[in-house]
């Protein structure tokens, strides 16, 4: 995969470039600021890009920012936001296009490596991949718990595992059930959502997280 | 017929309140004149018999003084919903020290009440506001005093024409009461606020007192945190770091000889890491929340109430944005508010609004828990209220016994 890195720490930066090559891609180009960053996803157009929230100049939330502008320009550009923070208004934001390829994640997710890479990739296949962090604070927030009162227990928990972006089989060998019982549970709480389904694993997670946007 | 009956009504009540106006402010007039009175019994031409007179004038002007103010306040204050701030200085605390004896401030006295008779007398002494009210009570009768006594005035003329029979003083007196009884008592509002509040030396002391106050809560405060951090910092992520340097060191050395135990040491040190992230991400939450560093308060809020266990909505007319500080504190106040509803109030929605109009920001934070929120003292919302007073910032709480709970901040700040 052609990956683009924007971080604005040398040592992350590194780090990172040095992990994807180690998985067999190809990193095409690295950016340090915000506008760096936008000009480099423009020009690039990569499989995926890695990109830092918080970037020079402003040190604000000038990575996300680079992030919702290209992606308002290439519709569907897979981005992975990585982040020091947990923040639902950024998670919302990203997600609030409904088109696929978005992924949020806390840095410290790098550290499993394994995983991380596994994310980065569903993430360019067009799916989302969420930190459990996130979507442990998007299930418990005050506008979709009486919403989502409705759901078992273990609904909660498949849903929750859904929109980190897995798919049934994966979610049943979390939660060591068989497929099939999986695919029950998804169509049950469906049902209860007032979701109508379709077969693809990415409108489903994003159906999910759309309708937990709805204020 | 309507107007004419309230106009009566008006006249009565206005004649009662004049009458109380008089007697009030002719209070020490009437007490001088009594002594004058005494000394002329006595005999007018005998300097010695002047001596009881002029202490009783002295006297009783003194003991007066502060009553007739305090009465004309509450006048004021009932009758035209102006509040005139007294202003009078508070007497500090008497102790007890080790030696059995008072301590009040100024001196030591043997017994409790010795000391504050002591202090009592000083401070009234010391205290600007008894000149002042010594002033209004020399100016009062011939002002407010004497306008106000037109009314009773004119009906004792008429009373005393009538009865003389010279009916055409009666109905001049008459006349002269019944159109003046009205309005003669309105007189007591524009001097009392003119001559009774605190003088801008007097406002001015205050403020400093306030300000000292204000500093030293702060200073304590600011300490306390920098404290928490460090020790939290000391606790925690320091501690972390260097077991994690420990693992990492013996997986080194253990990598030739045994490297399964390595890997596990290995998996451990990388766990260990993500915790001290953890750690310090919640230490720099609670310092500075990176929302409100990026985007400012109104964003900040919105990511507040997203998070909040709460149905919170909010609603703010305007991206604003506010020097870093009071934004800090208005943000955590709406913190320390959501965790109050949810915590002791039991609420499950909240509304927030953001609103600023020329010189304040307004914060309306309510909620449908029980109620019964106050501010005692050493809890989170007198707390609250010292952060907010140090930007001139006011506290409102309106929180009945079952509900809603209201609370509203402001804060002055001008606009940018």
């Amino acid at each position: 995969m052609r990956i683009v890195v924007a971080e604005d720490l040398y040592l992350l930066r590194d780090g990172m470039v040095r992990l994807v090559e180690a998985y067999g891609h190809q990193v095409v180009a690295t950016a340090t600021t915000g506008p760096e960053a936008l000009d480099a996803l423009l020009t690039w157009r990569p499989d995926v890009s890695i990109v830092d929230v918080r970037m020079p100049p402003t040190q604000s939330d000038e990575g996300l920012r680079a992030a919702l502008a290209a992606r308002s320009e290439l519709p569907g550009l897979p981005i992975l936001i990585l982040s020091q923070y947990v923040e639902q208004l950024y998670a919302r934001e990203l997600l609030a296009d409904g088109a696929g390829g978005i992924g949020y994640f806390l840095k410290e997710s790098v550290f499993d490596a394994d995983q991380f890479i596994d994310a980065l990739e569903r993430v360019a296949d067009g799916g989302t991949a969420m930190d459990p962090a996130v979507i442990a604070k998007l299930l418990s927030s005050g506008s979709s718990t009486r919403r989502l009162g409705q759901l078992t227990e273990r609904e909660h928990s498949v849903l929750s595992l859904m929109a980190e972006g897995l798919s049934n089989q994966a979610i049943g060998q979390r939660l060591f059930l068989s497929e099939s019982a999986i695919s029950k549970y998804t169509t049950s709480l469906f049902g209860k959502l007032g979701i109508t389904d379709d077969d693809s694993n990415n409108r489903r997670v994003l159906a999910v997280l759309t309708y937990l946007n709805k204020p | 017929m309507r107007q004419l009956v309230s106009w009566v009504a008006s006249a009565c009540v206005g004649f009662v309140r004049a009458c109380v106006v008089m007697v009030v402010s002719m209070l020490v007039p009437a007490v001088w004149a009594a002594a004058v009175a005494l000394g002329i019994w006595w005999g007018a031409g005998n300097p010695w018999s002047w001596v009881a007179p002029f202490v009783l004038v002295c006297v009783s002007t003194l003991a007066l003084s502060r009553p007739v103010c305090r009465m004309v306040r509450l006048l004021v204050a009932r009758w035209t919903a102006t509040v005139i701030p007294a202003g009078y200085r508070q007497a500090g605390p008497v102790t007890r020290m080790s030696t059995g004896y008072w301590w009040n401030g100024f001196s030591y006295e043997r017994t409790s009440r010795d000391a504050l008779m002591d202090q009592k007398w000083r401070v009234r002494w010391s205290d600007p506001a008894t000149w002042r009210d010594l002033r209004f009570t020399g100016i009062a009768p011939l002002t407010v005093g004497l306008i106000a006594s037109i009314p009773p005035a004119g009906v004792a003329a008429a009373v005393l024409a009538f009865s003389q029979s010279a009916p055409f003083i009666g109905i001049l007196g008459l006349v002269v009461a019944i159109a003046s009884a009205p309005y003669a008592w309105c007189s007591v509002e524009p001097v009392a606020v003119r001559f009774l509040r605190a003088s801008p030396a007097m406002t001015l002391a205050d403020r400093v007192d306030e300000l000292t106050a204000q500093r030293a809560d702060t200073t304590v405060v600011q300490a306390a945190e920098i404290r928490r951090i460090e020790r939290d910092l000391h606790d925690g992520a320091q501690a972390r770091l260097v077991a994690l340097g420990l693992s990492l060191a013996t997986a080194e050395k253990l990598m030739e000889t045994d490297s399964d135990q390595a890997k596990a040491l290995m998996q451990e040190a990388r766990v260990s890491a993500a915790t001290s992230l953890t750690e310090l991400r919640e230490l720099v939450q609670g310092i500075n929340p990176p929302v409100l560093n990026d985007r400012g308060l109104v964003d900040a809020v919105r990511a507040l109430a997203l998070d909040s266990p709460l149905e919170a909505a909010v609603s703010a007319d305007v991206q604003l944005r506010l020097d870093p500080p009071i934004e800090s504190a208005v943000y955590f106040g709406i913190a320390e508010l959501l965790t109050n509803a949810v915590k002791h109030a039991h609420a499950t929605q909240a509304r927030i609004s953001i609103a600023r109009d020329d010189t304040d920001i307004v914060v309306d934070v309510e909620d449908n828990g029980r109620g019964r929120a106050s501010a005692r003292a050493g809890g989170g919302l007198a707390g609250l209220r010292r952060r907010l007073a140090v930007f001139d910032g006011t506290l409102e709480i309106t929180s009945p016994a079952g509900g809603p709970t209201r609370v509203r901040m402001m804060v002055p700040c001008e606009s940018l």
